[in-house]
């Protein structure tokens, strides 16, 4: 195919303009965090400040519990990430070597449990946390984000172990492997990527929640997540957007860090079981 | 091969034990955080009740909520503007998606990068989302003010999240902006597996480059489309996050869909029955839409 001189200039083009207008939005938060409060009340904007206010992020690591906030998240995302994956993962695992009964029924209701509207599961969750006495607990959103992330996670692990050939096992059952053996030593290792993936997948899922910690958290503020912590700023601070941007930049961090570097695991994950 | 080895992996008929024993502890959780809130929220919508406590009677059998429900113009109101939110943000969510992925999937230098970029809202949490654009629609001196006066778009800076239908404007923008790069994502992938061998074919056929995309490219990429498509709107349908935290809802009731409605009559007014009434017909909604728009497949969603 003959490309020409001109096409080649319009797709530069075209690919320059359109990621500068959708990464803009990210750009300007991070423009807003070290601008001074002055600057931002420039006219005609600053596209870049005159003197960056780099200290911005330390003064407000100072300032704010941001610390306490993010440490919160993590160990909410780590909890019901490692709660999920370990029953996903037998679960997944049962779904797509066994014939159970009553198999096809649990992956049709695992199905539609992925429709649930948060808002409709919030409700019964907040009285039977109130019955146990889980309320402002991070039990509460360990177990609350579960129920956000098994059901992808097993759906997707399932998908994952289809694509790994049975003879594998088979081998390593006539190797003297007890079954549950082969799956251990055997899939298991083999699915180490699918498996990143899927964990990463749920790390995303609970470190975005913001529903159930606000409705479990609200009274709790040493247990307050990033996403929790952000929207009380944006409610007492209507003017103080250098703050809120740069808090907010450290709690989208991980994310994008992740992102920026682990996309292809992500991706993979993302669209595992979509392309039938 | 040892007589203990009746399991064999590559025959259809293979109940096992080891099966039943996998899927325990998943059925045991899921049942107990999933299905058994699911059966109270259920049971809550027949009831008369406002603060939820599992330890007091039962309240007597009622269909209250959902005459009140039905007979609510909120209720209404709340249907009409997720149903707008639906039609609308799926709609850009896929121009700009399926926009983005034919773009970067052009042979050419740094699309590594480019393809990096194109997606990387996705990666920002729905929250972050919001405290960006609402900074951007700031009122008094936020950019789009300033950037919309300079394009004559508007006369004089607009109070963005006071007028009903610029605040439902910028729910839409933030929502789309969140929203494509996930069927960027999809449709990136699709392409991908689409073989060059087709678009060579129409080449020397002397198809041009809208009959190649016509023809082959979303034909080829319908599959995929279709999953994309319930996703998003499913997304859509049940998003809380974005809403909740850019409007709360508000003005007079422009950006309250169903979701927004169930949370602030659960935890607003205290009326969990009548909450959860709305919360389930939400969920009657999500799977018979869903349903009908996957037709055959529905193990893919």
């Amino acid at each position: 195919m003959k490309s020409r001189p001109l096409d080649r200039i319009f797709l530069y083009g075209s690919v320059i303009v359109v990621c500068g207008l959708l990464v803009f939005p990210i750009y300007w938060l991070f423009v807003t965090a070290i601008s001074t409060p002055d600057q931002l009340r420039a006219l005609p904007p600053k596209f870049w400040p005159e003197t960056p206010r780099w200290e911005v992020f330390g003064q407000i690591l100072r300032d704010r519990p941001i610390l306490l906030w993010l440490s919160n998240s993590a160990l909410a995302a780590l909890g019901s990430v490692v709660l999920s994956m370990t029953v996903s993962v037998l679960a997944g695992y049962s779904l797509s070597r066994f014939r159970v009964r009553g198999g096809q029924s649990l992956g049709l209701f695992i199905l539609t449990a992925k429709m649930l509207p948060a808002t409709l599961l919030v409700i019964p969750l907040f009285g039977i946390f109130r019955t146990v006495d889980l309320i402002g607990s991070l039990w509460s959103i360990i177990l609350a984000h579960a129920t956000l992330i098994i059901p992808f996670t097993t759906w997707m692990l399932k998908g994952y172990f289809d694509t790994i050939p049975r003879e594998l096992e088979q081998a390593a059952m006539v190797d003297g492997c007890s079954p549950f053996g082969a799956m251990v030593r055997v899939i298991l290792p083999v699915s180490a990527p699918g498996l990143a993936a899927t964990a990463l997948y749920g790390f995303v899922l609970s470190w975005s929640d913001y529903a159930y910690a606000r409705t479990f958290l609200t009274n709790a503020q040493s247990n307050w997540t990033a996403n929790l912590g952000i929207t009380t700023m944006k409610g007492e601070y209507i003017s103080n957007w250098a703050d809120i941007s740069a808090a907010s930049i450290l709690v989208a961090l991980p994310v994008l860090v992740i992102y920026l570097f682990l996309e292809r695991y992500l991706v993979g994950g993302l669209t595992a079981g979509a392309e039938k | 091969m040892k007589s203990g080895f009746s399991l064999d992996l590559a025959r259809p008929s293979r109940r096992h034990w080891l099966g039943y024993l996998l899927l325990a502890p998943a059925v045991l959780l899921i049942g107990l955080i999933i299905l058994y809130p699911l059966i109270v929220s259920v049971d809550l919508s027949f009831q008369n009740v406002n603060l939820a406590r599992l330890d007091q009677p039962r309240r007597p059998f009622t269909t209250a909520n959902y005459e009140r429900l039905f007979a609510s113009p909120d209720f209404w109101n709340a249907s009409w503007v997720t149903f707008k939110l639906v039609v609308i943000v799926s709609f850009f969510c896929f121009l700009l998606g399926l926009g983005t992925a034919l773009l970067v999937n052009n042979r050419f230098r740094g699309r590594t990068l480019a393809r990096l970029l194109v997606a990387l809202p996705w990666a920002v949490p729905e929250v972050i989302a919001v405290v960006i654009f609402a900074w951007l629609f700031d009122s008094s001196f936020g950019l789009m003010n300033w950037i919309f006066i300079k394009l004559g778009l508007i006369d004089t800076t607009v109070n963005w999240f006071s007028s009903p239908g610029a605040a439902f404007f910028v729910v839409c923008v933030t929502m789309i902006w969140k929203g494509y790069p996930f069927v960027s994502i999809m449709m990136l992938a699709g392409l991908q597996s689409i073989p060059e061998d087709f678009y060579n074919a129409a080449r020397v056929d002397g198809a041009n480059a809208w009959q190649r995309l016509v023809n082959i490219t979303i034909p080829s990429l319908m599959p995929v489309l279709g999953v994309t498509l319930v996703l998003v709107m499913l997304w859509v349908f049940r998003d809380f996050s974005i809403i909740y935290v850019l409007t709360g809802g508000g003005p007079l009731k422009a950006t309250q869909s169903l979701s927004i409605m169930t949370y602030e009559q659960a935890f607003g007014f205290f009326r969990m029955g009548y909450a959860s009434a709305i919360g389930v017909v939400t969920l009657i909604v999500c799977v018979i839409a869903s349903r009908l728009m996957m037709g055959r497949a529905p193990d893919n969603i």
